[in-house]
């Protein structure tokens, strides 16, 4: 098989990659990014992805000197945070406290050396014969991340945070990270991606959440408006699991988010949601890719769109529900507001159903800001600004309200939120 | 206080509802508009509340002596207009509380009086709640979100209570309102009336007069006040219904 091209100045990237425990999938992985190179417009799941940012090579540096500024985005309330700066571990500015019995959680290059088990659940099958070049990539390259395992039972109080501030010019990050979760534990995680100038971080999770665990993964995406941002979740549900994923999507030029669950499990439930808000030449994606291998379990999803000026906003959401599972719940709402004549949404909501005793519901929307509710506010004294403010946070908080029992994360999320509206807008 | 001369308007697909109105209402006056479906009313509202998508084609309006046209709705409504809306809309996501305490802290600033604190907000909130008997849990759910035809319309006259405009233009305030709403409704219009406010209520029933006394009566028909009048022109109307115009024209 031949190199595609566009991988040639990643060889010695990985030819340069110091061995470790997993020297032979990463190899395999490499190959694997070498015959699939970067997905291309012909295949579905890359329709509507421009890729032209990644024309150029970003590769995988040294760390540089650097400046993290995170005191905007850090949460506002007790947690374990893990900061990470250009793909690599920051200690100094990580605290992780005390951590509560049963509970693990590191950076990946620390574990990797001497714990065989876990690293080796850091790669699976997807990563070495997978459909997914930028995948493979990671796979081949990463060099840190961060790994949480909870034991049977155990009940994480305080989240767990992850900040990855990039801004080492050119270079490339690729994160891996591994969420665990025993039988009956809960863990909340916030990762915050935010940096700045021009990069491209590329991060791959892998979530397995045992009977009846529940784990709450939320994303803040704010990375500089010139960086690229690949996030690939993969997560598996056993029986009675729950996994509510939210990514708020506000920076990048390009960016993905790319959802896979599968249910391996009866009764299980799953929420993925999120709210983008693109303005300039931003383009962003977010795929959720559901299998309902088993019965009875649930899948909500609803994302809203704010998508201004020049911006691109895409959303790709598949559910497939196989012919034992019977009694899926499964539903998928995008709505999106566009505020410029320029600004462009695709959507595509898409089930596919092979049982036949199934609720499933999907829809999508694309309108402007509702021209009543304009007049009614205005007509109150409020001025066209604060209107449109006070209705663009409401659409947004539709999807943000849908993280249940987290109230002081969905503060945190909102006040983002106001943070994006308080930037002045260029008159289309 | 208002000052209407020879006022057009059209819709943006060109057809001209408003004929030329002349209305004048000094500060203190109640004054009823009544007229058939489809006159004209919730037009002269609107045109006069600023909402787009109408065109003044010629004519004239003026508040407190100023030009009112040149103004987006929002300075009219920091101004002093209120209109309480025929079909109050509802907004998802924005709630009551905080859509109101915006409203009225704009309309503060423009008087020159400072914001309203949380705490002040909420005493103010109150007392006009008792009055209207409008119940408290409303108000953390969205603009009118789920409320009733009733509980909206109770919610109006609750903001414009809040708002203290000058002038109150009330579209069909008193319709899909119970009896006993009504006069809740009425007696908190009433309370409002002062010798500096005035009123313009737009309504198809004479029961709402009987509560809220009017100085004067208009009929609007055809785009025109083609009637005027004092208190007891709505009972002949109600006697007679609008094809006493017709006789009268005649
Ligand atoms: N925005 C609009 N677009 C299209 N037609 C309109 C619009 N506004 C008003 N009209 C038309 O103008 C005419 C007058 O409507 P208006 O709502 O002012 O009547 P009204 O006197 O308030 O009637 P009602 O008693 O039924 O409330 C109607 O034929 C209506 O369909
Ligand atoms: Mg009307």
């Amino acid at each position: 098989m031949t190199a595609k091209p566009e991988t040639a100045p990643y060889r010695a990237a990985f030819t340069a990659h110091p061995a470790d425990a997993l020297a032979d999938q990463r190899k395999s992985a490499f190959a694997r990014f070498e015959t699939l190179g970067f997905p291309t417009r012909r295949e579905e799941a890359w329709r509507f992805t421009n890729l032209r940012p990644l024309q150029q090579a970003y590769l995988p540096g040294t760390a540089t000197a650097s400046k993290p500024d995170i005191a905007a985005y850090a949460f506002d309330g007790e947690s374990y945070r893990l900061v990470f700066v250009n793909g690599r571990f920051a200690p100094d500015l990580s605290h992780t406290g005390a951590l509560p019995k049963g509970v693990r959680l590191d950076n990946t290059a620390k574990l990797l050396p001497g714990h065989q088990d876990l690293a080796q659940s850091l790669l699976d099958d997807t990563d070495t014969a997978g459909g997914q070049g930028f995948a493979a990539l990671n796979a081949a390259l990463f060099a840190d991340g961060y790994v949480l395992v909870l034991e049977d039972g155990v009940t994480l109080d305080h989240p767990v945070e992850i900040v990855h501030w990039g801004d080492a010019p050119d270079q490339s990050f690729h994160l891996r990270n591994l969420i665990k979760l025993g039988t009956g534990s809960r863990a909340t995680i916030l990762e915050t991606y935010i940096g700045e100038g021009r990069y491209w971080t590329n991060a791959v999770t892998l979530v397995d959440v045992a009977a009846a665990a529940s784990l709450r993964h939320v994303k803040l995406q704010d990375e500089a408006t010139t960086a690229i941002h690949f996030g690939q979740v993969r997560g598996t549900l056993d029986r009675a699991a729950r996994y509510d994923g939210f990514v708020l999507t506000l920076g990048s030029e390009l960016s993905r988010h790319d959802s896979f669950i599968r249910y391996a499990g009866e009764n299980a439930e799953c929420g993925l949601f999120g709210a983008y808000l693109l303005r300039g030449a931003q383009e962003a994606t977010n795929m959720t890719v559901v299998d309902h291998a088993t019965p009875h379990c649930t899948t909500h999803e609803v994302f809203k769109g704010v998508v201004d000026e020049r911006a691109h906003g895409v959303f790709l959401g598949k559910i497939t529900v196989r012919e034992d599972a019977q009694k899926t719940n499964a539903n998928q709402l995008n709505k999106n507001l566009l505020l410029s004549a320029r600004a462009t949404v695709d959507t595509k909501p898409e089930l596919e159903i092979f049982a036949d005793d199934v609720k499933c519901s999907h829809g999508a929307t694309v309108g402007d800001l509702d021209e009543d509710a304009m007049f009614y506010l205005e007509a109150r004294g409020i001025s066209p600004d604060e209107a449109r403010r006070m209705l663009i946070e409401a659409f947004a908080a539709d999807a943000i309200d849908r993280l249940e029992g987290e109230p002081a994360l969905r503060a945190h999320l909102a006040a983002h939120v106001q943070r994006w509206l308080n930037v002045a807008r260029v008159p289309s | 206080m208002l000052n209407i001369k020879n006022l057009h308007a059209k819709i943006t697909d060109g057809r001209e509802i408003l004929k030329g109105i002349n209305l004048d209402v000094k500060p203190g006056e109640v004054h009823a508009i009544m007229g058939p479906n489809g006159s004209g009313k919730s037009t002269l509202a609107s045109v006069l509340a600023g909402r787009p998508g109408y065109e003044v084609t010629e004519g004239s309006v003026t508040f407190d002596g100023k030009d009112l046209l040149p103004l987006a709705a929002d300075e009219r409504a920091r101004e002093g207009i209120f209109l309480a809306f025929q079909y109050p809309v509802e907004i998802p996501g924005v709630n009551n509380m905080y859509f109101l305490r915006a409203a009225l802290n704009a309309v503060r600033r423009h008087r020159g009086q400072p914001d309203l604190d949380a705490g002040q907000f909420l005493k103010a909130v109150r007392a006009k709640l008792k009055e209207l008997e409008i119940n408290d849990d409303l108000l953390q759910r969205g603009v009118n979100v789920g409320f009733s035809g009733g509980e909206k319309k109770r919610n109006e006259i609750f903001q414009m209570a809040m708002l203290e405009p000058k002038l109150g233009l009330l579209d069909e305030t008193d319709s899909g309102l119970d009896i006993d709403a009504l006069r809740l409704v009425s007696n908190g219009i009433n309370k409002l009336r002062s010798p500096s406010r005035a009123m313009v209520l737009i309504t198809h029933y004479q029961r709402l007069l009987d509560y809220i006394e009017p100085d004067h009566i208009h009929v609007l028909s055809g785009g025109k006040i083609v009637m005027s009048g004092d208190k007891t022109l709505a009972a002949e109307l109600e006697k007679r219904g609008y094809a006493m115009l017709d006789e009268t024209a005649a």
